[in-house]
């Protein structure tokens, strides 16, 4: 996961990519044949200092590697930004970056 | 080797200590599976907020008129309601729900994502304020190449 955060003012700016196929049920049956093979990110979030500022259910309809951008309120230059996602098969990225 | 037993007891502790924080989100896929299965827009908020009668008015949808590559759409959402959850559905894949976001204290309510639509169709925003109203802000736009299938 790329994640960027930038102070700007004292509103933070953060984009973040994660990587993964987010493969639907209907390409997963065209690719596999069983619906149930699909996988997708089901939960994202983003923590700084320990606090949830960012925080996300999705479905299987974001795009290939999807981009999340979102600002938040309270964050300092030099914060650590924490960022996991969570997909449907269980599997769990945690990545982190600072604020610049 | 009892030190290296014990190593590995901390290390697991100290690791779900780390996840315990997280905790405190919501999540929308457990709490309300039917907004995730509903095939249409009006059903899947139904099984997300309940019966609603949203206000059309303060809520921006802001996406291409015309989408030129339906795997990677860009949407944003914007509004100046103290909100509680954003919700982002659409009317041209086989299910309706996109995603749902949880504001936290300090959130500011301008997301953008990148979605797919499988056809032309309408993005739909509903934004459930912290006074307990409903908003809703939508989009129609064209797609050129649907983008679920690939």
């Amino acid at each position: 996961m790329k994640i960027k955060a930038k102070l700007k003012g004292d509103i933070v700016k953060v984009k973040a990519l994660a990587k993964h196929d987010m493969m639907t049920y209907n390409q997963a049956e065209k690719k596999t044949g069983d619906r149930n093979n699909a996988n997708f990110i089901t939960h994202i979030s983003a923590t700084v200092n320990g606090k949830v500022v960012f925080d996300a259910s999705t479905s299987q309809f974001l795009s290939k590697n999807p981009i999340f951008k979102f600002q938040f309120k309270g964050g300092a230059k030099g914060d650590k930004i924490e960022m996991t996602w969570v997909d449907k098969k269980g599997n769990t990225k945690t990545d982190k970056s600072k604020i610049k | 080797m009892l030190r290296r037993n014990f190593l590995k007891v901390g290390a697991l502790a100290a690791a779900s200590a780390v996840v315990v924080p997280q905790l405190n989100a919501t999540d929308f896929r457990a709490t309300k599976p039917d907004t995730w299965s509903a095939h249409t827009v009006e059903d899947a908020i139904k099984g997300l907020y309940g019966a609603i009668t949203p206000i059309e008015s303060g809520v921006t949808v802001g996406a291409p008129k015309v989408a030129s590559n339906g795997g990677a759409i860009p949407v944003n959402v914007k509004s100046d309601i103290d909100a509680k959850t954003v919700a982002v559905f659409q009317d041209a894949n086989p299910e309706a729900a996109v995603i749902v976001f949880e504001m936290n204290e300090g959130s500011i309510l301008n997301y953008d994502i990148k979605m797919k639509m499988g056809a032309s169709g309408t993005i739909t925003a509903i934004v459930e304020g912290k006074d307990g109203k409903f908003y809703k802000g939508s989009k129609t736009l064209e797609v050129a190449l649907g983008g679920c299938e690939g």
